[in-house]
């Protein structure tokens, strides 16, 4: 048995809901879009999904609530009625659309003139502020910024608030956004030929909704491990019921072309590309996950990503 | 009192000194001069005044020698072993992260080339999970590593998160890091929102007017008891709490119902009454909003018993992500030497606010203290040190 099965939770987590939103800017729909178009505008998402403006809110504040609203739209209200909901939103890089025009005036003015509400937003809890305030909840509202293990901490850190009873459910995310050019986006996110996939880079806000009872759910989370890069702690064939349940194995940006194709030739895992619906950004897999409990198939889904000092993290989760 | 998270380490560098000891010392000793303008290369405002930590050198290395003097003070007093740093888990707290770099190329970039354009400013950094990594890296860290990044409660919260986590028997040992570089964002930012005094600044003070940004580092182990080395350990962390509001993006809230909540709430996590409470270090920022509801907050808990309440920010300044952490390990240096520093900046009752924070060094005797800590996106954190 592998160290991932080892650390199968004792109670697996439920997922009542997923959604997402990618560089598209259509909730929970695959749709075509184009790096070199990015950063789309998002007052026609905003209206569709929180039905006013956000006027005072840059994109990344936009897009966190935008994607969460999408994961809880279709949660009957009295799922949540009565009960203590926590927010753990993860981010690789934060308010950078914010924070950059604010440091910009800073600068070039000498100091004068830079916008109080831009500062504000740009902390990054800020966001997770905001949406607290959508989604009516007070309590536990944690931002956690990991690079690209920012939404597999997240993860790991909701299981222990909900295994602890804490909390009643998890409304757990990620948010990145595009912010130009190119090749900045690309920089920050250290992306080079050697150490990631060569896929354009994106964007994305994906939320799941975890907790609760077992009934009505669209699929559980079984197990979130880290472990070192040289280690190998991937799944070998002592899960329930595998040898007739589908395995679809997520590739993360940082996993080669190579690594795919063992999965696929050796181990026999059919490969579940999401990243060409989203592109390369840090909390990619939240969308990864997301998209694949949403997808309607059946089976265990299991995400792979590593950083690039040397970390790697496994998410694994099954559908009905 | 309900606890089994001994205090294994801590360690720190402020503007009063490189080491928590230093700083403490200096603080009992009132040896603390007021924050001034100008002395900060990379800082682009001769108005904003701040607490820099003492350097002679440029911003950009010091932020390196403060990130590795807090930690390796930690370390040395924990007496940690390699095994026992690669085995620990890692909580980061902090803002601007690495954010730093940006700001010094930029500055550096435009000294270099008077007169000529300014290069638009990049952002480089990899966000404030970098930090995380760099300290993993260079540590040998090999457990869970976590950067919240949640302006003033950033490493409060991260000590909470430690804490509950080690009380889950989810990891053995947390170290617990607050960073926070001076930087022209959050100087003009916080001036931005009217949030800074420009003159002092004066927690709980009639006359304050804002808070005075400073900028530190600290470090604070925390360790599950069963997994205690030593026989005796002298402190526990006991009752962390951490509660988001969502009413107001900058305001807990005036009428101090908000924090008598969070402070209730810790009080009895840790099962300690009130009376029990020998000092609180309060977060007292100096603006008139968090020490007006800080303030009522603290009263409606303790009513006319109110023991000794301290600022440090008066002194060294409000360290923004690193204050949970910085705070935490100079207070400890405090105890250490037995005393409860004053609170610095304070001159005259605000009888809205209805006390006065501590003005004399008092002695610390054993028992629990309250610390406590508020921060942008209505977010609240708060704990019990315990000296036995």
């Amino acid at each position: 048995m592998s160290a991932l099965e080892q650390n199968i939770f004792n109670s697996p987590l439920p997922v009542v809901a997923a959604g997402y939103v990618g560089p598209s800017l259509i909730p929970n729909e695959e749709a075509p879009w184009d790096e070199m178009n990015l950063p789309l505008k998002t007052d026609e998402l905003v209206q569709k999904v929180m039905g006013q403006p956000m006027r005072r809110a840059g994109r990344f504040i936009k897009l966190v609530c935008c994607g969460a609203l999408s994961c809880l739209r279709d949660v009957p209200k009295e799922k949540l009625a009565g009960k203590k909901v926590g927010i753990f939103l993860s981010t690789g890089l934060g308010n950078v659309d914010e924070i950059l025009p604010f440091i910009t005036q800073v600068f070039k003015h000498d100091g004068g003139f830079p916008s109080p509400n831009q500062f504000a937003n740009s902390v990054s809890n800020a966001a997770a502020f905001f949406l607290a305030r959508e989604a009516g909840v007070k309590g536990v509202v944690l931002t956690i910024s990991e690079e690209e293990l920012s939404f597999e901490s997240s993860l790991w850190l909701a299981q222990t608030y909900l295994e602890s009873a804490q909390i009643d459910l998890a409304l757990v995310g990620g948010c990145d956004v595009f912010t130009p050019t190119v090749a900045e986006s690309r920089e920050r996110m250290n992306l080079t030929p050697d150490n990631s996939r060569l896929l354009p880079v994106g964007e994305g806000s994906s939320w799941l909704l975890l907790g609760g009872s077992k009934e009505n759910n669209i699929g559980e989370i079984l197990a979130v491990q880290f472990a070192p890069l040289e280690k190998d702690v991937s799944p070998v064939n002592s899960l329930p019921g595998m040898e007739t349940k589908e395995k679809y194995f997520l590739p993360g940006f940082r996993v080669k072309e190579e690594q795919i194709d063992i999965w696929k030739n050796k181990n026999n895992w059919q490969i579940h590309d999401y990243l060409p619906h989203c592109g390369i950004h840090p909390v990619a897999a939240a969308f990864g996950i997301a998209h694949a409990l949403r997808s309607k198939k059946a089976g265990y889904f299991l995400h792979h990503n590593h950083n690039a000092s040397g970390r790697q993290a496994f998410v694994l989760a099954v559908t009905k | 009192m309900s606890t089994d998270i001994n205090v294994r380490g801590w360690g720190a560098v402020t503007t009063l000194g490189w080491s928590a000891p230093e700083s403490a010392k200096n603080l009992i000793e009132g040896k603390v001069l007021p924050a001034k303008a100008g002395e900060v290369s990379h800082l682009i405002s001769p108005e904003f005044k701040s607490f820099a930590v003492p350097y002679d050198g440029d911003p950009l290395s010091k932020s390196q020698k403060m990130l590795e003097a807090a930690l390796d003070e930690a370390i040395e007093r924990a007496g940690l072993s390699h095994a026992e740093i690669a085995e620990s888990s890692l909580f980061v707290g902090t803002t601007g992260g690495l954010f730093i770099r940006n700001e010094y190329e930029f500055t550096e970039e435009v000294r270099r080339h008077p007169g000529k354009e300014s290069p638009p400013i990049s952002c480089r950094n990899r966000g404030p999970g970098e930090v995380t990594q760099v300290i993993a890296g260079k540590y040998g860290i090999k457990g869970m590593t976590f950067t919240l990044s949640m302006a003033c409660v950033s490493s409060s919260h991260a000590l909470v998160v430690a804490a509950n986590l080690l009380e889950q028997k989810k990891i053995n040992r947390a170290i617990v890091f607050g960073f926070e570089p001076l930087l022209n964002l959050t100087l003009h930012g916080f001036a931005s929102l009217l949030l800074c005094d420009y003159d002092q600044c004066r927690p709980f003070c009639a006359t304050r007017s804002g808070m005075q940004i400073g900028e530190g580092a600290g470090a604070v182990i925390l360790e599950r008891g069963d997994k205690a080395r030593h026989a005796k350990n002298l402190y526990k962390f006991a009752g962390g709490y951490l509660f988001n509001d969502n009413s107001s993006l900058t305001s807990g809230g005036l009428d101090g119902e908000l924090v008598k909540e969070v402070v209730a709430r810790t009080l009895s996590l840790s099962r300690v009454s009130a009376s029990e409470i020998v000092a609180i270090k309060a977060h007292g920022t100096g603006t008139k909003d968090n020490d007006l509801s800080e303030g009522l907050g603290l009263l409606k808990v303790f009513g006319e018993k109110l023991p000794p309440v301290v600022s440090l920010k008066g002194a060294l300044g409000h360290a923004l992500g690193a204050a949970g952490a910085m705070e935490t390990a100079v207070w400890l240096s405090c105890l250490e030497k037995g005393v409860i520093p004053k609170s610095f900046g304070f001159s005259q009752m605000d009888e809205e606010i209805g006390f006065a924070p501590s003005q004399e060094n008092n002695v610390a005797c054993n028992g629990a203290y309250l610390c406590t800590f508020f921060g942008f996106g209505a977010t609240c954190s708060s704990y019990l040190i315990i000296k036995e």
